[in-house]
């Protein structure tokens, strides 16, 4: 049977979500923090004040305290295949960075025919990488340009996760644990496998498996309060979700899906089948998630402990309400900008920080007024 | 000869043939592939997602389908005019050919690798042409009746 249609129980459940008001309205004034990026993916916020800042087209940036872009790129990185959705990706500090200068970034290798996504960590010495080194490598190699993932977070014991795509083609792949294609990868910050990771003893698995059977996870964070990681996937036509990761649990895709092809064609019968976990919320139609953060700073009061995924459909922030650890209603932000997000952070001063993605890209500063 | 308008409805026609079996087999591919993951597939689902297909695919896929055979048709009709004998290997393997170059095109401009999920791969493939060829015999045999 098609499991199409909701229960009228699930209907009044889904509305009563959908149209819970949010607690408190919260001003706050936007302003142009840096300009003169080319297509931003990610940043990370230096002890010093600086920022990181990653363009898709292969080229990692400084930004000065005072928002002041630092003409020259920093050196060293590896050769990255920049194409379309291919390029440099997430940039992140080691948890102990201050004592080590490390830092992970993620980015797509090889060429048109073969490649994927691959993780390397370097020190960060007077705006040079040194020490780099390729901690994971993403198997097998595909074709075409589509579909890396590439968010990082690290959990409490050091290791990181490291979100991937299906390659667009190979959406089936998503269901073999043989391979790195629609996971979620848990591995040690020297590119170690943890031992406790959950196909380690499984025959024929790749060890560095968290989860598998996703689609594109461009957003991945853990909440040190509820000791839970949050990530959210692009869908096909519809069907994004946010999902609460567990370790060896199968996601569905491409057995279940909400969404369809952008051919109009149906991926999947199903949205629900036995022994594939459902997500928290799905976006249908499709807002495009591209990152996720867990709001924890003091600018914004009514906003702590809340998730955000900036969106590039929507062009939006969508704020999810959290309420003892339940999802507690959404609110649409920041669409008065008008512009594709690319990537949301909190600040260490409080503030939310925006990359627009676009050839002519911005880091926008979103301040509380109130 | 048959009138235009006698041809160019059974134009409409041979579109219309090929869409439906394109579609149709397209939704098999991508249900087989699933079955093969392990999904359950009684017959009232296959039914069901075909019927949704015809629904919400077929019209996209009329639309290269149309494309194709207003250049592959014509070319066709004319060449087996030179090559009487091999009229129906011409018109077969230009309703081939009229799917695979629109399929070719399609997946050059759009921002996905694979605009259908059938044509990722070789039996994929050659199911959307054959519905090419079935839609283009069936132009063939129905002008030839007409004339």
């Amino acid at each position: 049977m098609i499991e199409k249609a909701r229960s009228p129980s699930a209907v009044l459940l889904l509305a009563c979500f959908w149209l819970s008001p949010a607690s408190a309205t919260t001003d706050y004034r936007i302003e142009t923090f840096t300009e003169g990026l080319e297509y931003p993916w990610s940043m990370a916020f230096l002890p010093d004040g600086r920022m990181l800042v990653t363009e898709r087209g292969g080229r990692l940036r400084i930004i000065a305290a005072s928002g002041q872009l630092q003409e020259q790129a920093v050196g060293g990185l590896p050769e990255i295949y920049a194409t379309s959705q291919a390029g440099l990706l997430d940039v992140v500090l080691d948890p102990e960075f201050e004592q080590n200068q490390r830092i992970f970034f993620s980015y797509s290798y090889g060429d048109r025919s073969a490649n994927n996504t691959r993780l390397a960590s370097a020190r960060l010495v007077d705006g040079q990488l040194q020490d780099v080194k390729t901690l994971f490598t993403a198997l097998p190699a595909k074709a075409g340009s589509s579909h890396y993932g590439g968010r990082i977070a690290f959990l409490p014991d050091n290791s990181l996760l490291l979100t991937l795509g299906d390659g667009f083609d190979y959406r089936e792949q998503a269901q073999d644990l043989s391979n790195h294609l629609g996971k979620i990868v848990r591995i040690n910050r020297d590119g170690s496998v943890p031992e406790d990771n959950p196909f380690v003893d499984v025959k024929d698995a790749a060890p560095e498996v968290y989860s598998y059977g996703h689609r594109n996870v461009q957003g991945i964070v853990y909440a040190p309060q509820l000791k839970r990681v949050y990530s959210h996937e692009h869908g096909p036509r519809g069907g994004d979700e946010l999902n609460l990761i567990k370790p060896g649990v199968n996601y569905g895709w491409p057995l279940i899906t909400y969404g369809v092809d952008y051919n109009g064609a149906q991926i999947s019968p199903y949205t629900e089948l036995p022994g594939l976990e459902q997500p928290l919320l799905q976006w249908t139609p499709s807002v495009a998630p591209s990152s996720l953060m867990l709001y924890s700073g003091s600018g914004f009061k009514y906003w702590k402990g809340d998730l955000f995924a900036s969106t590039l459909a929507e062009k939006s922030v969508r704020r999810i309400r959290m309420k003892n650890g339940m999802l507690a209603g959404q609110e649409v932000l920041f669409e008065e900008l008008d512009e594709r997000i690319r990537g949301v952070f909190g600040g260490p001063d409080g503030n939310i920080y925006l990359l627009t993605d676009n050839a002519e890209g911005r880091v926008l500063k979103v301040i509380p007024t109130e | 000869m048959p009138n235009n308008s006698r041809v160019l409805l059974q134009f409409v026609l041979a579109v219309l043939v090929t869409t439906l079996v394109g579609s149709i087999l397209q939704t098999q591919y991508n249900l087989a592939q699933l079955q093969a993951l392990g999904a359950p597939m009684p017959i009232d689902v296959r039914v069901e997602t075909t019927c949704l297909d015809v629904l919400g695919f077929s019209p996209v896929f009329a639309i290269l389908v149309l494309l194709g055979f207003a250049c592959a048709l014509p070319m066709a009709a004319w060449l087996s005019k030179k090559v009487p004998d091999a009229r129906w290997m011409l018109f077969a393997l230009a309703g081939a050919l009229a799917i695979f170059l629109g399929l070719t095109l399609v997946n050059a401009v759009l921002p996905m690798p694979t605009f259908i999920g059938a044509n990722r791969s070789f039996v994929g493939t050659l199911g959307l042409m054959a519905s090419g060829s079935v839609g283009a015999l069936f132009f063939a045999v129905r002008c030839r009746t007409a004339t």
